[in-house]
Formats: C-alpha cells, structure tokens, sequence
C-alpha cells in the first residue's frame, strides 16, 4: 500500500467540497481518478469504509478520521471511532 | 527596542466557537475561561502578537517543513472548519520578515510563506481573544504532528532566540500566544468510546500544569522526549508550542491557569512577563 496516496485524499477532503461531492455521488470512480493513485486494496477498503485495516497499515490516524467527519464512504465518527478501537485493542486498554 | 509586553497559552478546540454561540452548557466555562486570556491580552496593549501554533496538515502537506513564519500582509481562515465565522486576520508581516532575518542570523533555519490561510488553530482562539480587534499576527508554525518532530529542546531554544529578535526589534509592543494542548488523541485508538478525541495522558497534563505553576520550564524541556509526546496522543507534540512561548521570557508561575482536564489542556496568562 502507498499510504501516502489515502493520507492524501483524506488531507483533501477537508479542503475541496467538490471532491466530497464526487466521493458521495460516485465513491469507486472517484476513488480511481486520483492521483497519485491509490492501490486496489486501498480502494476496497476505503469503500467499505475499513479504517481499521487502513490504520494498521500506517495511514495517519487523524487524517483518517476527516472521511468520517465530512460523512463519507458510509463512515461516521461513532463509526470511525469503533473500527479505529477495534483495530487496537492493545492501545484502547492502555487509555484511561 | 521593541518589548515584550504579555505571553499566553490557549487551546484551540475547533468546536468551542459553537459550543458558545449555541449557548451548550460548557459555554459560560469556555467563555470565562477564554475571557481572562482576553481581558489580559487587552490590557498590555500590544501592537502585534506573535502566535505560535502547529499546523494541523492543512498548510502543509506535501512538503513538511519544521519551522516556517508567515509574512503575508493577511491571511483568511478557518481554512478546515467553515463552522467557525470566517475573517481575514491581518499579518505584521515587517515583523515576521524581521524574525525570519533574525533567526537564520542565529542559525534557525526558518521558511516563509508568502501566501497561506489560517486553520481552526489560529481562527478559533482569535474569536475569543480578540473578536473585534484586528490586532496584527506573525504566524509561527512548528511541526507538531508529523514524526520526526522538533526536540524540546531545540524549541527551548528556538524560543530564546525569538525573544532575541523581539529585543533587537526597533520598537513596538509584542504579545506572544502558544496555541495547543498537553494531552489529545484525534480520531485514533486512545479515543473516548463516544467521542472522536480522548485523553490518552491526564497524568502528563497534570505534571505540565505542576511544573507550569513552579515555573520549572528547564524540567518542561527535559520531560518532553519524543516518547512522552507520543504518550500524550497524536496531537501530543503541541507542548512544543507552549515551551517555544515560555522559552521567551524567564516564567514566573502564571497570572491565572484555569483547567479542563476532561480536554487535556489550559488557558495560561504571563502579563509583563
């Protein structure tokens, strides 16, 4: 995986309403137009919305969270916020 | 020679804005909270205020510098939350071209933007502490999230020589404003189960605000390693900002230090420091 590549459609999507546009009318075509272009596991798992997956691979965790906060590829904070949890239990336990 | 007139530490919750206009119930604490920080920045009447915060990767992205000073004639924000009331922010930008001259002088290696606009970090503080007052910014970004972050240490230092390109200023009267937390997780693990932040360190944020109240900076700096700012949550490089501020003058403990644990951060006032 690039990482490099969702990290930055997710810095993205903060700054441009119409690429959150194009993300919510058409997410897998939007998803191939960008460049740099992403891997077809980081398509597959950003159209299911796997932020947990994605995570573990090394995208940046607060990056990550934007698609949530702007609502798209399904995901919403309660949402991001389970699947991020899930996918470290290990650091959950370590918080207060 | 310019002086040195007021220091200040904030946070800079990006929905604190809308938690106060919409009147939620921890409205009146933020607004107190901010309006002392307010009420101080007004009363040593600065001409500019140099305002120290950790980009949040909206400025910067694909290039990551360390240190960078704005020195536009303005800039425009919240660049990344439209709910916060946008405003144009004006920038001292003969000021900010003086630091940047200054601190390469002294072996900073500082860039410059010619253009940018200001995120949640600046814009939100700004609409508590000066509303209504176009009082003139020199931006200072230091990277704050992206590893590897800045030492302590180096910022320690950073902010001695800042204070040195204050003192050798021609004139005027400077402000200074450091703009983060101690502890905050954003949206990974360490979050709260009904949040999107979390507190992964409230014991770091405690030992911060003992050694802020003992003016203890030199054990700040030495505390502050790469791996308790990693402990604190992945905005936990944002004491950088705090220690380059105190760094500029020799800390008393503060005027006044009010608390939200529950946030992992404080509101601190240094008036003629």
């Amino acid at each position: 995986m690039s990482v490099y590549a969702v990290n930055k459609l997710c810095r993205r999507v903060v700054h441009e309403p119409a690429l959150r546009e194009q993300l919510t009318n058409d997410p897998e075509a939007t998803l191939r137009s960008l460049e740099p272009p992403l891997s077809e596991e980081e398509i597959d798992l950003l159209l299911v919305g796997d932020v947990g997956a994605l995570a573990k691979h090394g995208t940046n965790h607060f990056l990550l969270h934007q698609l949530a906060r702007w609502q798209l590829l399904g995901l919403d904070l309660p949402t991001h916020g389970e699947r991020i949890r899930a996918a470290f239990p290990a650091e959950v336990l370590r918080s207060p | 020679m310019a002086e040195l007139v007021g220091a200040f530490g904030v946070p800079h919750n990006p929905h604190f804005p809308s938690l106060v206009s919409d009147g939620a119930p921890l409205a009146d604490e933020i607004s107190a909270m901010y309006g002392k920080v307010a009420e101080a920045l007004a009363a040593c009447e600065p001409d500019a205020l140099i305002y120290i915060t950790s980009d949040h990767y909206n400025l910067f992205f694909e290039t990551l510098p360390v240190f960078m000073v704005g020195i536009a004639d303005a800039a425009v924000g919240a660049s990344d939350y439209p709910t916060i009331p946008e405003r144009q922010v004006s920038i001292d930008s003969e000021l900010a071209r003086h630091i940047q001259r200054y601190l390469m002088a002294h072996d900073f290696d500082v860039g410059a933007l010619q253009e940018l606009e200001l995120d949640h970090t600046v814009i939100a503080p700004l609409w508590f502490i000066a509303p209504d007052w176009d009082l003139p910014i020199v931006p200072f970004f230091i990277n704050g999230f992206l590893r590897p972050l800045p030492s302590a240490r180096r910022c320690y230092a950073l902010g001695r020589a800042l204070r040195g390109a204050v003192d050798a200023y021609p004139a005027g009267r400077v402000a200074v404003v450091a703009s983060g937390s101690f502890s905050v997780e954003i949206g990974g693990p360490r979050i709260l189960a009904d949040a999107h932040v979390g507190v992964p360190a409230p014991d770091w944020t405690e030992r911060v605000l003992e050694l802020l109240r003992s003016a203890d900076l030199a054990t700040l700096v030495a505390e502050s390693t790469d791996e308790q700012m990693a402990e604190a949550g992945n905005a936990g490089g944002e004491i950088l900002d705090w220690i380059t501020m105190l760094a500029m003058f020799d800390p008393a403990p503060p005027a006044t230090l009010d608390v939200q644990p529950w946030f992992g951060h404080a509101y601190a006032t240094w008036p003629a420091p």
